[in-house]
């Protein structure tokens, strides 16, 4: 048989698949279309067939045209549905945490040794957290935090800021999130150095306000939400350094297997960390600046950090562990 | 020979689970960076609209929702719309969809919403280095060039870490212009592998589209085969061919 011929007898069965897989394309199936599974593999037959033969070229890019469609339609992944999402909450997400023990404790250090040290950087020598912040951060600082305690709530009293400040919060600091991760890939020197600028700059902040400002004014502001943000932000700086040991030390893997690999296994962690830091715009927005006396406040914000304790160490244990 | 075959073009020879090979154009660089061009383009122009779309509610919600609205669309539009197109049904941002180009996974298959995320997220990291303003400045894109030059299938960064490649949603079909028929029809003087089969019958279905000297040049290359050179080298393939094609 040669390749004429071997049109001529398939040339009907490749017309149908081909309408078959248009009209599913238009998402709008004509009669019959179960058969599309069928000839699919027909198809995919007939292009080894073709290749093996060495017909001609013509024949083989429309054999192949046709193979490759018919995948993309047959192998569309499906959406997961809310069963995928609990699992997600209450296993998968503290097991990986968990299982990243020694990431959680480098990350944890990144930031919290910068934090303290701006913190007690300020009440020795006051000029380096100045330098950190700049002129511009300490006014911002000042107007903010600088007087009574209510001034937040001031701020706030127009109709709608609380919603809007939620909606900054997500775009800054889920974005925040998202570039440590991604500066993972940089060997993980991006995550480095955005977690330690972030651990300098907030506790140049905390501690400028415990020099200059009203300081209960800013941590019955941040007590609330510093569980969820701070966290979730250490959680973003492991799913980056996951990344970067996967290009640093790839163990027996190929380099590029290894970041592979790695991408996939900092996935739940960068979910999660956006999920946390979205929840802390929730906090931050509707509940931090409320006038609240202090004492609930800081009672909210102990709460939510034993309660993140809990979760991170207590949920998802047992045989079904991811 | 089939070195050479796997050097010479940016197809990619893929295995399906089905058993057979299908072959998939890898786009470059330049495409690519077209794309994402539009890409931008695009959602400028959703953010600008949806700003004013909220500025005009603003005068119904208050001016506050309207500007938290505005500031959500900008994160949405930033970091969610790349990977809900490419992780939907078109498998491309409209970008990529305008210039004809499709994200798969290396396997070929469509690619998932967590591939979406990966790759999309890891865009940031390919813009580096920034002009200007530090690492919050105007993305070079150097080191997504510098890996997709790097790598066979011209995958950046964020492509690496998904596993995904972009390829040509469509293959452009090859071009076929077969010369006059031959008179005759030789058979090789020695048994031909598959790939050298492959490149004679492409060689006179594509002869037609070749000035006399350039299909010298190229029958010169196998003279061992035809054992002639110049118009005697070519006529001498072009009968091998003939006889190749006929025989099936």
């Amino acid at each position: 048989m040669n390749s004429g011929n071997f049109q001529d007898r398939r040339e009907d069965a490749w017309k149908e698949l081909d309408e078959m897989i248009e009209s599913v394309e238009k998402r709008k199936p004509v009669p019959g279309v179960d058969q599309l599974p069928k000839k699919f593999r027909e198809a995919c037959a007939d292009l080894a067939l073709a290749n093996h033969r060495m017909y001609g070229g013509s024949v083989i890019t429309r054999l192949n045209d046709l193979v490759i469609r018919g995948y993309k339609l047959l192998y569309r992944s499906r959406r997961q549905g809310g069963e995928s999402f609990v699992r997600f909450v209450g296993v998968t997400f503290p097991a990986t945490v968990r299982k990243e023990w020694r990431l959680f404790w480098l990350c944890s250090a990144m930031f919290w040794v910068p934090f303290f040290g701006m913190m007690w950087m300020a009440q020795v020598n006051i000029d380096w957290v100045q330098s950190v912040l700049g002129p511009q951060g300490m006014a911002s600082m000042e107007q903010m935090y600088g007087g009574k305690e209510e001034q937040l709530s001031h701020l706030r009293s127009e109709y709608g800021s609380n919603f809007m400040m939620f909606c900054h919060y997500i775009q800054n600091n889920v974005g925040i999130d998202f570039r440590i991760f991604a500066g993972g890939m940089l060997a993980g020197l991006g995550t480095i150095f955005f977690t330690v600028y972030n651990g300098l700059f907030i506790g140049a902040a905390a501690g400028y306000v415990n020099y200059a400002c009203n300081p209960e004014s800013f941590w019955t502001f941040v007590a609330g939400h510093s569980s969820f943000e701070l966290l979730g932000m250490v959680v973003a700086a492991m799913a980056g350094m996951r990344l970067g040991m996967g290009v640093l030390k790839p163990g027996r893997m190929s380099r590029g297997k290894a970041i592979a690999s790695s991408a996939k296994q900092a996935l739940p962690l960068i979910f999660g960390a956006a999920g946390m830091t979205a929840l802390a715009a929730v906090v931050e927005g509707f509940w931090s600046a409320q006038p609240f006396p202090p004492m609930v406040k800081y009672g909210f914000g102990a709460a939510m950090w034993l309660l993140h304790i809990l979760y991170f160490t207590l949920l998802g244990r047992g045989p079904r562990e991811a | 020979m089939e070195e050479s075959g796997s050097r010479l073009d940016t197809l990619q020879a893929i295995e399906l689970a089905e058993g057979v090979e299908v072959r998939l154009r890898i786009a470059g660089p330049l495409l690519r960076g077209g794309a994402l061009a539009l890409d931008l383009v695009i959602q400028w122009l959703f953010i600008l609209l949806l700003s004013v779309i909220f500025m005009m509610t603003g005068i119904v919600v208050g001016a506050m929702t309207s500007a938290g609205l505005i500031s959500l669309s900008w994160f949405f539009i930033w970091w969610w719309y790349p990977v809900f197109f490419e992780a939907g049904k078109w498998g491309a941002t409209p970008g990529k969809k305008i210039v004809g180009l499709r994200v798969v996974q290396t396997s070929g298959s469509p690619i998932t919403f967590s591939q979406s995320v990966l790759r999309n997220f890891l865009r940031y990291a390919d813009g580096m280095p920034f002009l200007g303003a530090g690492v919050m400045g105007i993305p070079t894109f150097g080191f997504a060039i510098g890996s997709s030059l790097a790598t066979k299938r011209f995958q950046r960064l964020g492509d690496l870490a998904a596993g995904t490649v972009v390829i040509y949603d469509k293959l452009p079909p090859e071009p076929v212009v077969p010369a006059p028929p031959p008179m005759e029809s030789v058979q090789p003087a020695m048994a031909l592998r598959p790939e050298e089969v492959r490149a004679l019958s492409a060689f006179r279905d594509r002869a037609g589209l070749w000035s006399d000297g350039r299909r010298e040049e190229i029958a010169d290359h196998a003279r061992e085969l035809s054992g002639s050179k110049g118009a005697a080298g070519v006529s001498r393939l072009m009968a091998m061919a003939h006889w190749l094609q006929e025989r099936r």
